[in-house]
């Protein structure tokens, strides 16, 4: 890089300039109208990428490599400090029951759907994790910005956005090896051994370890807190994808291992802007990927992910909101908020077309994301008229304290 | 008052009030919102106020700023040292006896600096000066003194 001449300097510094100028434009544009910004963060990648007409700013998603693959890692680093064991256990049984008959749904939703589109078993294991997982990042922001903080239902939901995180956790761990996929029998045992293996160490520096860790990290100084923790939230994710175990659930281990030690405020204070930065750069890069040409031949099979996500998310709010005794209204706001599709799903489909499976999972994705992240956010601030559509025979008819 | 974790978003404490509900969101980045529910009212009135406005804000509700006439002492820090006033009852053990007698700089490291008794003021009283109950006393010194000041002089 330094050896590289003034030209090419200048090229990549416009690339990347541009992209984030550009990304950053027309997400504030969204801003103004109520849209989150993943979506638009990636419609500029596509629009300023090789496979639309106008200016290209880019012509290689490679060019944005590391820095993309960096935003992925500080995604996942930023969900691990952020996720407590116990917010999952103060929420009790029936939270837990909520979740997971939200997940059991419309994981299994998206399963049928992908064995239903044939394009293979690895992929249609990938599409049920693309599918089934709500967006942390565009939920939690939605429910701050409808003022819904207050609600009854409000933290239900949030605990079955926890508990979706959990199992990413766990489905992030157990993919790699899956998607690895040719090797068969004993390389197959081998590969997810080794996963085991990594987790297991990683959970029990995360329980044993985290004095330690704390006071090696510690230090008054945020310059040198930053360098450091980004540092291991990076190199255990590399060390994680070198091992076969994915960089995405290294990143959120490295994330856990932080959480429980005296820097994990300072840190997840820090970490914010470096994450927006970063993130915003791999969202973009996935719309690089993107040739609207093939999303076009996808509109059928988004068609479809789009309606079964609505029905599985609509059936899961109405089985939350029976389980705690809600009503309609809130039956309504549970499943229009965890609707919306985002950073996990993404995240997903770019691990998938990292492990070459069927290119046509990125522009699906890009496609369902574009669709529910979107329309996800405009369906839930229009919660209280939608409601009218779920069978009131299912529920009671107010809100019952919880 | 009820508190609940919002995970991701911080912390909510919900007061039932007369006619509604007041919820307080404290979220992880230190803004806080301030709910307001009316019974019978689907949307809540919602303000979102800063760190600063928020410490403002409960400063105010705790009664720190105004504090209504019943309050027998207003009490002020400026940079470590404290102001205070105090009255003495005619019960207080320091009633009739004089600031020398007392050897209240030497006991407790504060200062009587002013005196207000009936339409009199006292400003810097002589050690002689003997205090009288309804003595509206003026002292002066560090937070950490004050405790001892009032139980020798108030009581």
């Amino acid at each position: 890089m330094l050896a590289a001449s003034g030209a090419e300097v200048g090229r990549e510094l416009i690339a990347l300039g541009g992209a984030l100028v550009v990304a950053g434009f027309l997400a504030r544009a969204g801003r103004r109208v109520g849209l989150p910004t993943i979506p638009l963060f990636m419609l500029a990648g596509i629009l300023a990428g090789p496979h639309t007409p106008g200016p290209v700013l880019i012509r290689d998603p490679a060019d944005l490599g590391v820095l993309a693959t960096v935003g992925l890692v500080l995604l996942l680093f930023h969900l691990g400090l952020e996720f407590s064991f116990d917010d999952l256990v103060a929420g009790g049984g029936r939270l837990l029951a909520a979740g997971g008959a939200y997940l059991v749904i419309n994981l299994s939703l998206g399963l049928l759907l992908g064995l239903g589109l044939a394009w293979g078993g690895r992929e249609a294991l990938i599409i049920a994790g693309i599918v089934g997982i709500s967006s942390s990042a565009i939920v939690t922001k939605l429910l701050v910005e409808l003022r819904r903080l207050a609600n009854p239902e409000t933290r239900l939901l949030l605990g079955i956005v926890v508990v979706e995180d959990v199992f990413l956790a766990v489905y992030l761990a157990f993919l790699q090896p899956a998607l690895g996929g040719t090797a068969a029998g004993l390389d197959a045992i081998v590969a997810v051994t080794r996963a085991v293996a990594f987790l297991g160490i990683m959970m029990a520096v995360a329980r044993w370890g985290r004095r330690l860790v704390g006071r090696l990290l510690h230090t008054a100084d945020d310059e040198l807190l930053t360098v450091c923790f980004v540092g291991v939230a990076v190199l255990v994710a590399g060390v994680a994808a070198a091992l076969g175990v994915s960089e995405a659930i290294g990143a959120f281990l490295a994330g856990q291992v932080l959480a429980g030690t005296s820097v994990a405020e300072r840190v997840a204070r820090l970490v914010l802007p470096l994450r927006d930065l970063l993130a915003a750069t791999f969202f973009f890069a996935f719309g690089l990927m993107v040739d609207p040409d093939q999303l076009f031949d996808l509109i059928g099979p988004v068609a479809v992910a789009v309606v079964l996500t609505v029905l599985g998310n609509g059936a899961a709010g109405v089985v939350a909101a029976r389980l705690h005794g809600f009503g309609r209204t809130e039956a309504a706001n549970i499943g229009l908020t965890v609707l919306a599709r985002g950073e996990f799903s993404l995240v997903l489909a770019s691990l998938a077309v990292a492990a070459g499976l069927d290119g046509r999972l990125g522009p699906f994705t890009a496609a369902y994301v574009l669709v529910l992240a979107i329309g996800g956010p405009l369906a839930a601030s229009r919660a209280d008229s939608l409601s009218r559509l779920l069978p009131g025979r299912l529920l009671s008819k107010g809100p019952r304290s919880p | 008052m009820q508190e609940q974790e919002l995970p991701g978003i911080g912390y909510r404490y919900d007061l039932e009030v007369d006619g509604g509900r007041v919820s307080i969101v404290i979220h992880h980045s230190g803004r806080r919102d301030v709910y307001i529910s009316e019974d019978g009212r689907k949307r809540p009135t919602v303000v979102a106020l800063t760190d600063d406005q928020a410490r403002r804000l409960g400063a105010v509700l705790a009664g720190a700023y105004f504090r209504p006439a019943v309050s027998e002492r207003i009490e002020a820090l400026v940079g470590g040292l404290v102001i205070d006033w105090m009255t003495v009852r005619a019960d207080s053990p320091g009633t009739g006896r004089s600031i020398a007698d007392l050897a209240v700089r030497r006991e407790t490291g504060m200062t009587i600096v002013a005196i207000s008794r009936g339409d009199e003021v006292i400003v810097t009283p002589e050690p002689s000066e003997v205090l009288a109950a309804g003595d509206r006393l003026v002292v002066v010194g560090k937070p950490d003194d004050l405790g001892r000041f009032t139980a020798l002089v108030v009581g």
